[in-house]
């Protein structure tokens, strides 16, 4: 039963990852008064990219081939460490934050080399853009958990949340404030939405994500595709199961995991209309203002690890 | 004299080094004989790991006493710590022997080649002298030697006035740090009676506090300066990339580690630790290493001295773990520290395997192309499988990604600095929690520096024709380095292998300490994540399978060229850019005509990274030196009743001296 379970909680966040996608690209067309396409479109496209054959430039060599492959795997080794309905992971017992942060490098530093193999300035240039924004996100990421860690004695994620499950929602300290605030920032910035780089443009001057992945086609582009998305998922499951847990089942019962299944997806619809609205209202940072916007999420994540002193009992 | 079961292929390992291998060498010229003298280099190296593995095991301890011979006691015992350097020293020797003897063939004329060998063996055995030294002179006879004998294999590939000064500069360096270390010794003499390690270890506790903050200090600098932590790193980027580049990989995989070596030594086996400053100390000396290590790494387009800085940042992870294990030590929480030492511990062996491993791979590729400048290469992935597989490898586990080695001590690293949140004493708790932010801008800057360094050597065009006419190297150097990248995926995959004998030897050192259950944890989950990775990625690989080739598009232009991609420099300009503080880079903007600006033939623009900090911390240092030297000349008169008056002046003050001593 905890086994089905906790796979039940890998297969939601991998495969509802393009319908997250979708929801908020819907969002997004609804705030700027169009009709948007279908919430389900990322999965026609998946599909349609995955039968596709896959073109590959002469001069690349098989790291070109391998990196996508590389990404999906680490990143869905990622969702195994993060709990969705009930405070247990997959891989939860004895991995902690350190181990799911350092998956999602694994595959990041893979698909940097790919995009280096097309041979094209733009793969260059999304790398090397790219090194620079997850170069200086990991330290906010990393400390923001630290905090949460040190608050709830425990390093597994799985653990963290069964502690804050224990507590009262009103007795919400500093410590967490910040290091939504900092977690969320790097959110935007990992995943690479608004303000940091905008995943709808292919303009030469803005983008990071999309320059890295411009030479990939077929079921390549699938897979960076959907490892990108299942990437959104597990952070807005991190955000919401570290942040707000409450209502999550801590039995096995059906009941209380569909009932905990529900409260995920309106928790989940809250963030995405929240990220909707930021990504219409909020206008791209310039490249260099961005060390800056994670500079102060470092500093308030730094702030929050600081400030469990005063919480500890 | 001689003990233990594995005392005779010790001996073995020391004779055949000491003094077979150079006697062969230079009794003759002849080919047969330097093959001999090669196979003895491996025979021996093997005999030294199977000693090793059974010391660190912790079954036999064979020691050595040649004290009948020398002036002074020496004498060589492996316990645990030394038989885990010495497992480091040998196995790392085995590769880079087998990776040298094309390379020395390919590199270096008849008469030099026998030189270099005799020199590579005797640096080795420097090296094993060093670590399992058990008197202080044994210690400091082999401490000289491996610097003699290194700085003898830089000055074999050439003789330049610039290479000449480096060297300069490294024995200078080298030498002031031995004069540190043999001064930790005699500070122990009064206290001590002896310079055996046992006698030593025995007065450790004794000694009033000042004497073991001087022993500290004194260690920690001396050491610093062999390890290269920042400012006593001059020496390093200069020295380690002149040097032919198998002994690159022993000087910067190996050599560094006796000073980590000496420094567990002297801090945690004989003075047991220390009070809190000491652990802040060297905590802080590791954080500003890693940071500008790193970010010095990324400035450089030369590989081999981005490889060179890029030690000077593992050193710094090393001493991060250090430092967090003498913190807990002074707040007493042992098994704290023992996660801490294993951790700094199991990094400076996995940054043997993989700093070799990345410079033979600078190796070969300065054998295939006779470059190793990042803006001459490109595309050797393709041309040069093994050689970009195994550098891909040991690219992976220097940045600390998981399934590779590196990953595994930085994780323990993390989490010792998140276990500092456990501490009663305030400052430390709150410190080292902040430093998972610092170890994380260490990791995501390297990762940044090797994606540059690989995916500009190895992957897209080739940007000159040798890059393009590129042919992969012979078969022993494609075997040197597989045997390396298969150790570090070995142990980043089933650490347990060596995390466990490690914890029992960290139980030696730290009285009182446990196991601690994240050595246990990490050697249970990286299976199954291994397993989870493999088997995610490999459904992944199953669903592409239709290929064409097409080529890139060029925005509309008839072709790329290998100059639209992005360079080594352009690459890292972002991060230089943000952290244009730390480079303060010095540019030049030259144009010709000078009269004409408007309309100018030629512009020249030349930027570079300004080393004004080291100058203003070295400079009054130097001044200081010379000026000393100066009115120490005044004495030099060259008058021979002066001469004799100073002599007749030491005589008076010695039988002064001798009479008030009693």
């Amino acid at each position: 039963m905890t086994l089905a379970i906790n796979i039940l909680q890998v297969l939601i966040l991998i495969v509802a990852a393009p319908l997250v996608r979708g929801i908020i690209a819907r969002m997004k067309a609804l705030l700027q008064r169009r009709r948007g396409a279908s919430i389900w479109r990322p999965y026609a496209e998946l599909f349609k990219l995955l039968r596709k054959e896959e073109l590959v430039p002469p001069t690349s060599s098989a790291v070109f081939r391998l990196a996508p492959a590389v990404l999906f795997g680490a990143t869905a080794c990622a969702a195994a460490f993060v709990p969705v309905v009930h405070a247990s992971a997959l891989l939860g017992s004895y991995g902690d934050f350190f181990l799911l942060v350092y998956m999602m490098a694994l595959g990041r530093f893979f698909l940097s080399l790919g995009a280096l193999d097309g041979g094209s300035a733009f793969g260059g240039m999304g790398a090397s853009r790219e090194a620079l924004v997850s170069s200086l996100a990991e330290a906010p990421f990393l400390l923001g958990l630290v905090a949460l860690a040190i608050s709830a004695s425990r390093a597994d994620i799985a653990g963290i949340v069964a502690w804050t499950l224990g507590q009262n929602i009103f007795e919400i300290s500093v410590v967490h404030i910040l290091a939504f605030t900092s977690l969320a920032m790097v959110a935007l910035a990992e995943t690479g939405r608004m303000p940091v780089d905008n995943p709808t443009t292919h303009l030469e001057l803005t983008m990071i994500h999309e320059g890295m992945v411009l030479e990939y086609s077929g079921p390549s582009l699938a897979l960076i595709e959907w490892a990108s998305a299942i990437k959104l998922h597990v952070m807005l499951a991190l955000l919401i199961v570290l942040f707000c847990p409450w209502g999550m089942s801590t039995t096995w019962s059906g009941l209380g995991i569909a009932l905990a299944m529900f409260l995920y997806c309106a928790k989940a619809a809250i963030l995405m209309i929240l990220l909707s609205v930021i990504e219409s209202a909020v206008a791209k940072l310039r490249m260099y203002l961005v060390p800056d916007f994670l500079g102060v999420a470092s500093a308030v994540s730094a702030l929050a690890v600081i400030f469990t002193m005063w919480i500890k009992r | 004299m001689l003990m233990g079961p594995t005392g005779a292929p010790f001996v073995l390992l020391l004779v055949v080094l000491g003094v077979a291998v150079p006697l062969i060498l230079i009794a003759s010229r002849a080919q047969s004989a330097r093959k001999l003298a090669i196979t003895l280099i491996l025979t021996a190296s093997f005999a030294g790991c199977v000693v090793a593995v059974f010391g660190f095991l912790g079954q036999m301890a064979p020691r050595l006493d040649l004290s009948w011979a020398t002036p002074f006691p020496f004498s060589l015992t492996v316990d645990r710590l030394s038989a885990l350097f010495l497992l480091l020293v040998c196995s790392v020797a085995i590769p880079v022997t087998l990776f040298a003897v094309p390379y020395f063939d390919l590199h270096y004329s008849e008469q030099r080649r026998n030189w270099t060998w005799a020199f590579f063996s005797l640096f080795l055995l420097s090296m094993i002298v060093v670590v399992t030294a058990s008197t202080g002179f044994a210690f400091l006879a082999g401490w000289e030697l491996m610097t003699l004998a290194s700085a003898a294999l830089i000055l074999i590939e050439g003789d330049s006035a610039e290479r000449r000064h480096n060297v300069f500069i490294y024995l200078l360096m080298m030498h002031a740090g031995a004069a540190a270390v043999a001064a930790c010794f005699f500070l122990f003499l009064p206290y001590s009676h002896g310079l055996d390690f046992g006698a030593i270890r025995a007065s450790g506790a004794g000694m009033p506090s000042g004497i073991r903050a001087a022993i500290f200090l004194a260690a920690f600098v001396g050491f610093g300066a062999k390890a290269g932590i920042i400012p006593l790193h001059l020496w390093l980027p200069r020295a380690h990339p002149i040097a032919p580049s198998p002994v690159s990989a022993l000087m910067s995989g190996v050599m560094l580690k006796t000073a980590i070596y000496g420094f567990v030594r002297f801090a945690f086996d004989f003075l047991g630790g220390g009070p809190l400053w000491c652990g802040y100390i060297v905590l802080l000396a590791g954080a500003v290493s890693g940071l500008l290590g790193v970010l010095y790494a990324i400035a450089e387009h030369d590989l081999k001295r981005l490889l060179a800085y890029h030690s000077v940042e593992n050193i710094g992870i090393i001493y991060l773990g250090l430092g967090t294990s003498l913190l807990f030590l002074a707040c007493h929480a042992p098994l704290l520290a023992a996660l801490a030492l294993i951790a700094a511990l199991l990094h400076t062996f996995n940054h043997a395997l993989f700093k070799s491993l990345l410079f033979l791979g600078a190796g070969a590729i300065s054998s295939a192309t006779g470059t190793v400048d990042l803006e001459e290469l490109g595309g050797l992935q393709s041309r040069m499988p093994v050689t970009g597989t195994t550098f891909l490898i040991a690219c992976c586990s220097i940045v600390g990604l998981p399934l590779f080695n590196g990953f595994i001590s930085e994780w323990l690293t993390f989490r010792s600095f998140l276990a500092g949140s456990v501490l009663t004493n305030t400052k430390a708790q709150i410190v080292l929690p902040l430093m998972v932010g610092v170890l994380a801008l260490i990791g995501g800057l390297a990762a940044a520096c090797f994606v540059k360094a690989f995916g500009v050597a190895f992957l897209g065009r080739p940007r000159s024709t040798e890059a393009e006419h590129a042919v992969e190297v012979p078969v022993p150097m494609r075997s040197g380095m597989t045997l390396l990248a298969a150790a570090c995926l070995l142990i980043g995959i089933l650490p347990g292998l060596l995390l466990r004998p490690l914890a029992s030897l960290v139980q030696g050192l730290i009285p009182g300490a446990g196991v601690p259950e994240e050595t246990l944890s990490i050697a249970r989950i990286m299976p199954w994540i291994a397993a989870i990775v493999l088997g995610a990625s490999a459904f992944a690989a199953f669903l592409n399978r239709r290929k064409r080739m097409a080529r890139t598009w060029a925005c509309g232009l008839p072709g790329l060229s290998s100059r639209m991609q992005y360079t080594s420099t352009v690459f890292s300009k972002p991060i230089r850019f943000v952290f244009a503080r730390v480079y303060r880079p010095d540019r030049k903007v030259e144009q010709l005509p000078t009269d004409q600006p408007y309309f100018p033939v030629s512009i020249s623009y030349r930027s570079v990274r300004t080393t004004s900090y080291e100058r203003a911390l070295y400079r009054p240092f130097v001044e200081l030196v010379v000026s000393l030297a100066h009115r120490l000349r005044r004495l030099q008169t060259g008058n021979i009743q002066v001469y004799l008056l100073y002599i007749f002046l030491a005589l008076v003050s010695l039988l002064t001296f001798l009479r008030f001593q009693r």
